[in-house]
């Protein structure tokens, strides 16, 4: 069963980001909310993993799943080496090979080589790696992601959403993407949903036609989709 | 990087030899070897305290002391101050306490202790509460320090309060445990040596510099303060070298 946000209200600060919306995300596939900044897309993925709740409405079809976050910024324990963060999220987790697990993510991410280094001595994009490795080796089938690659600088970014998707590709769960940023909708989205501003409502809903060899910013398809999305941005 | 340490190392020989330089010098001005006896006839009182056969005793009863004291206030810190840290009304409640030990004069605390206790007592007793505010308040901040985003991170991931605690309380208070610990030691001899001047338990460093000092033997006197300046410059090393150990991620 999808997700399906019903009659949702939100408010901070007597701004109503959220006024009787509405929303079914599907399951397995990776949804993207694409939108300006300050629109309330981290509010939703928040609600969806229970971080803070609605002032009023339902999400539907949470019972069964169980969560995997991948935050703006790493979050990594600094006391613990790379692999001992990923062992932090199984230690309460009934799974046999979990060593086993963790090197395998730990070499799609291509940190095998640094499993014990601590995050202090990591760049950016080696740490944001392994927070990406933590959210897959967590059982879990649903994996929620709030801009992961903002900070990051372009080319790191591609590379990180390539090993994202070959991450997923082979261990297909449900997806809800977060970004402002549309390229990184069009190459990891496969519904993308274009939010507007607050209160929110859903402007547009896209099915991603491109293919792998169009996930490319210098594809012609790509220039495309890219301009069709946009006029429906805000 | 190594340059620069061994540049600093030299530098703090040259500060310490400026220092003898200047008791050498103020020794030779007042030229009296009992007002202000020079560091070459010290240095010959240290080395005759260190043959002293009861030598031992004396400073194991300083340090037996100092410790007793540490243990007691590092458990009593960590209990008040993980539930001080937790909870808010708590933290209200004990931190017009800790305000009010650490603003008491020590000596008012030794007073009364010579009243109430046995003497052997009181320098334990002067040890706790002048060590226990300095554990209990970094305890309290590294608690309040610590980074609400990762217990977000844990409690998406559902880890259990117990991997929690030990995984993400303790190693982020740890730094705030050890600098707690080498402020309140570093008072904590003070105190316990004044404690023990005014209370004269048999065996002590402050008993036996009350004893110079009556029969004016300046020498002895410093020689003592040359081992309490040892003892506390060994302790400081012997819990930053444990904190290196501990606090590898740095």
């Amino acid at each position: 069963m999808g997700i399906q946000l019903k009659n949702i209200n939100k408010s901070f600060n007597n701004v109503e980001i959220y006024k009787d919306f509405y929303l079914n995300l599907p399951v397995n596939e990776i949804s993207c909310i694409l939108g300006p900044s300050g629109c309330g897309k981290t509010s939703l993925l928040n609600m969806i993993g229970g971080i803070i709740h609605q002032d009023s409405g339902s999400i539907e079809g949470l019972k069964d799943k169980i969560i995997s976050f991948i935050f703006q910024e790493p979050r990594l324990l600094p006391w613990k080496t790379v692999r001992a963060n990923l062992e932090f999220v199984l230690k309460d987790v009934n799974l046999r090979d979990k060593d086993e697990i963790v090197d395998r993510n730990l070499h799609i991410v291509g940190l095998q080589n640094f499993s014990l280094f601590y995050p202090g001595q990591l760049s950016g994009g080696m740490k944001q790696r392994v927070a990406i490795a933590r959210a897959f080796c967590y059982p879990s089938n649903l994996i929620l992601m709030d801009e992961p690659l903002k900070t990051l600088d372009p080319k790191l970014k591609w590379g990180l959403m390539k090993t994202f998707l070959k991450l997923w590709r082979e261990d297909q769960r449900s997806v809800i993407f977060v970004t402002h940023d549309v390229d990184e909708a069009l190459v990891l989205g496969e519904e993308i949903f274009v939010f507007s501003r607050p209160p929110v409502n859903v402007k547009k809903r896209f099915t991603n036609p491109l293919n792998e060899e169009e996930k490319d910013m210098t594809n012609m398809e790509f220039f495309r989709q890219k301009n069709k999305i946009m006029d429906h941005l805000d | 990087m190594k340059i620069s340490i061994t540049k600093n190392k030299f530098i703090t020989v040259l500060s310490v030899l400026f220092l003898i330089g200047l008791w050498k010098a103020g020794s030779m001005i007042v030229a009296s070897e009992l007002i202000l006896p020079s560091p070459g006839k010290t240095a010959i009182a240290v080395g005759k305290l260190f043959i002293n056969e009861a030598f031992i005793r004396i400073v194991g009863a300083t340090i037996l002391r100092g410790l007793i004291g540490f243990f007691i206030s590092f458990l009593l810190a960590l209990i008040l101050g993980i539930a001080a840290g937790i909870n808010d009304s708590f933290y209200a409640f004990l931190k017009p306490i800790l305000v009010t030990i650490r603003s008491t004069p020590v000596i008012s605390f030794i007073l009364l202790a010579l009243i109430w206790f046995d003497v052997s007592q009181v320098p334990v007793f002067i040890a706790l509460l002048t060590m226990f505010p300095f554990i209990c308040t970094n305890i309290i901040d590294g608690i309040r320090n610590v980074n609400p985003k990762l217990l977000v991170l844990a409690k998406v991931y559902r880890v259990k309060t117990r991997n929690i605690i030990r995984d993400i309380y303790l190693p982020a208070i740890s730094p705030f445990i050890f600098s707690g610990i080498s402020s309140a030691m570093g008072f904590g001899w003070r105190a316990i040596i004044i404690g023990e001047v005014l209370s004269q338990p048999r065996y002590g460093i402050g008993t036996f510099m009350q004893n110079a000092q009556t029969y004016l033997l300046v020498d002895k006197v410093i020689a003592w303060t040359i081992i309490a300046i040892l003892l506390s410059y060994l302790f400081d090393h012997l819990i930053r070298s444990v904190e290196n150990k501990v606090v590898v991620w740095n």
